[in-house]
């Protein structure tokens, strides 16, 4: 009940690049923006799970939403960011930061200009999604955070049920380790 | 002024909490000693503090109910009525009442339970015409030669609460938190003012002494959170008089080491397994009056709970002098379930050590084992939870000892550093036996292999390639003997930091189905380090598919017959 009377009081969002495109969440639920830091890695974790990292003290599991969401992540660059964001679900409500390309802006987006998510279309899950809103000239796709960090698997290994969890680690370290030398090239 | 009444009523459930706990304890002391005025005064003293504070805070029914039971003692003092067994049983229902009557006064309940009421009549009668259903016809005998408690130990537990204060454990987390923010920050400071190169004597002194301070205060909000073991002991005494009541057996409970504190969130984890551990040593271990005479022992038996401090941990020790365990059932469910091969070579302390095997006690075997095996797994999983140990000793016939060991703290342990590329590890210190090289010719091997550790072969894991990291392997590694279960293993690492205390991070739900990781840390540059579960660690590298390790292992035994060889031609 207090989740659908945000979304209702919620107009502002966050705007962030993920992939080529641009991803919006409700600023009620983003708590911070922090530069990209080195990651302690969590063996044995899905491939979305990226690490962890500490936030003044606190230990924040740090999730690429890119791998959630079934798109390709893009090498981490002097722009990339982590969102710390509060999600909550029906085990009550926890941090996490999640991986950007880079953030763009706040917009304002009243409910009655996002419009319905169209049934096909999109890159993602279209369960993954509030809707569509428009800043400027471009859609921005509004995320239902919540729902994303929500789901235990990757968009992966939803359609690959063959992975064990070490193998999975493996293919993450692997895909990291490959964006390194991108990044690095 | 605005008065939080909310606060008033929190503090006023906690402190009956504390009176009713009193009181209980006071009541079966009174049972074994019913002469004994000094324990009827303190019951007396409980019951007119409740009565009043439920007066003055506008709770006439629990006021009217313990007005009932404080006629009641009334007439224990002036002896128109003598102290029974069922009438302290009336008296014990009668605190579980009052419980449950000012939980629901404070919960805002407008009607009383009819039980309440026909118990509160009870009370005002003095009547104790057999409350308890199951209560037979011939009366249970009191062990009056055998007081229950010393004498003395009621009227220490009343403590002047004047000088005390109620803290909630949140905040001292918080406290803990802090302070092991500041060490961590501190460990930044150091390190950038060594780097400069110009080392300011003064500053450098003064940081130390900051450095000490803190550890200090670090220590002191440890002690904050230590209590004593007492409390939770005494809580018991109900227990094992209701149990031994219900089986007609004469029991006492004896405790020691009431005053070993222990950290409170210990203390929480530990009631469960004791709770397990009392209530199988009655049901089993203790037998019938009858029967301890024909053995030529004292009727009622004893139930010792006993706490002591052995280095940096705390011992809790559950022993009662009852049957024993049966080597020879265990023997032969073990044999049953493949887990013992020969009966040889197993002493009694390991072989009732299955016991705690999950899968060990399967609801036909209880009866035959007479019960002893029932959910001990559950008991050594919960120790093991709290990074303890679980022992058994056992002499048939003389009683049966369970030993706990556990640390003082879960939030800080002794750890020991280790690196793997830019990763660092943190290994609990207590796991690690010594640190050797890695010898040359392994240096080519998998995820898995043996060394030969003087003679004797020693397995090992690389966590580089068992955690799946991508760095490549340094010239010269290191590997770690750590024993787990009386099992040596090896893990092979690139560097050895060494020994630090290292506050302990939870890793959250996100994390929970990671094995071998206990949790984390964070370091002194700021970085989180992970902490290895190693009993954990170990299960997952034992049950992990056979044709990983497999050729390591048979290349290994070709290598042991070829140095038995070489080693005969030697000594030829």
């Amino acid at each position: 009940m207090m989740e659908t009377e945000s979304a209702l009081e919620q107009i502002q969002y966050l705007t962030f690049q993920l992939a080529g495109e641009e991803y919006a969440i409700g600023i009620l639920q983003v708590k911070e923006i922090i530069p990209y830091v080195t990651l302690t890695m969590v063996p044995q974790t899905p491939a979305s799970i990226r690490g962890v990292i500490n936030l003044r003290g606190a230990v924040v599991p740090v999730i690429d939403i890119a791998l959630k969401l079934g798109l390709s992540p893009n090498p981490v660059t002097a722009r990339s960011c982590i969102v710390i964001v509060e999600t909550t679900s029906a085990a009550g409500s926890l941090i996490m930061g999640i991986i950007a390309d880079s953030v763009s802006q706040v917009i304002d987006l009243p409910p009655q200009e996002i419009s319905a998510t169209p049934p096909f279309g999109t890159q993602i899950q279209i369960d993954f999604l509030r809707g569509i809103g428009r800043s400027g000239q471009k859609f921005v796709l509004v995320l239902d955070i919540d729902k994303v960090l929500g789901s235990d698997d990757d968009a992966e290994t939803r359609t690959n049920s063959s992975g064990v969890k070490v193998t999975d680690g493996k293919a993450r370290l692997k895909q990291s380790n490959s964006n390194h030398e991108i990044a690095s090239a | 002024m605005e008065i939080d009444f909310e606060a008033i009523l929190k503090t006023y459930v906690a402190e009956c909490d504390e009176r009713l706990a009193a009181m209980e304890e006071a009541l079966v002391a009174l049972e074994a000693d019913p002469h004994n005025d000094g324990f009827l005064e303190a019951i007396f003293r409980g019951a007119h503090t409740i009565k009043g504070n439920a007066g003055s805070l506008g709770f006439p029914r629990v006021a009217g109910f313990a007005h009932a039971f404080e006629d009641l003692l009334q007439r224990f003092r002036n002896n128109s009525i003598p102290v029974t067994p069922a009438r302290i049983t009336l008296l014990l229902r009668s605190l579980d009442a009052l419980r449950e009557m000012i939980a629901a006064e404070v919960a805002g309940a407008e009607k009383v339970s009819p039980e309440h009421v026909k118990l509160q009549q009870q009370l005002t009668d003095g009547d104790a015409a057999e409350p308890m259903e199951n209560q037979a016809a011939a009366p249970v005998p009191t062990p009056r030669d055998a007081p229950l408690i010393k004498r003395g130990a009621v009227a220490d537990a009343v403590v002047d609460y004047a000088t005390t204060i109620r803290v909630d454990t949140e905040k001292l987390n918080r406290m803990l938190n802090l302070a092991g923010e500041i060490a961590i920050a501190q460990g930044r400071l150091r390190q950038a003012m060594t780097v400069r190169g110009q080392s300011n004597g003064e500053a450098l002194e003064a940081h130390s002494q900051v450095e000490r301070l803190s550890l200090e205060l670090q220590e002191q909000i440890m002690r904050v959170r230590m209590v004593p073991v007492g409390p939770t002991f005494r809580q018991y005494l109900r227990m094992v008089r209701d149990l031994a009541q219900g089986q007609k057996k004469l029991v006492r409970l004896e405790t020691q080491g009431d005053e070993v504190e222990v950290d409170m969130s210990i203390i929480e984890h530990l009631k469960d397994p004791l709770t397990h551990m009392i209530r199988n040593a009655l049901d089993h271990g203790i037998e019938t009056p009858e029967a301890r005479q024909a053995r030529g022992k004292n009727p009622c038996g004893v139930l010792k709970l006993q706490a002591r401090h052995e280095g940096g941990s705390i011992v809790i020790e559950v022993s009662d002098d009852g049957n024993g365990l049966d080597r020879a059932k265990i023997l032969a469910r073990g044999l049953a379930l493949g887990m013992v091969s020969e009966a040889a070579q197993w002493s009694d302390d390991e072989l009732y050590g299955l016991i705690f095997s999950p899968g060990f006690s399967t609801a036909a075997v209880v009866t035959d084992l007479s019960g002893r095996g029932i959910g001990m797994d559950v008991v050594k999983s919960n120790i093991e939870a709290l990074r303890g140990t679980v022992g058994v000793h056992s002499q048939p016939g003389e009683g049966t000892s369970i030993r706990i060991q556990l640390p003082l703290t879960l939030a800080i342990i002794d750890g020991f550093g280790v690196g793997v590329g830019d990763e660092t590890y943190v290994l609990p210190l207590h796991a690690v036996i010594e640190c050797i090289e890695m010898p040359v010719s392994e240096q080519q091997r998998g995820a898995l292999g043996v060394i030969d550790l003087r003679g004797a072969p020693l397995p090992y894991v690389r966590l580089r390639d068992w955690f799946g990291l991508t760095s490549p392997r340094p010239r010269r590694e290191n590997i770690v003997v750590v024993e787990v279960d009386r099992v040596k293993a090896g893990l092979a690492v690139d560097a050895l930091y060494g020994a630090r205390q290292t506050v302990i991070k939870p890793l959250g739900d996100k994390f929970k189905n990671v094995r071998g990781i206990a949790g984390s840390t964070i370091l002194g540059n700021g970085l989180v380090a992970l902490i290895l579960d190693v009993p954990g660690l170990m299960r997952a590298v034992m049950q992990s598919p056979r044709d990983e390790a497999a050729p390591t292992l048979a290349h290994w035994r070709g290598e042991q017959a070829a140095a038995k060889l070489a080693n005969s031609a030697q000594s030829l």
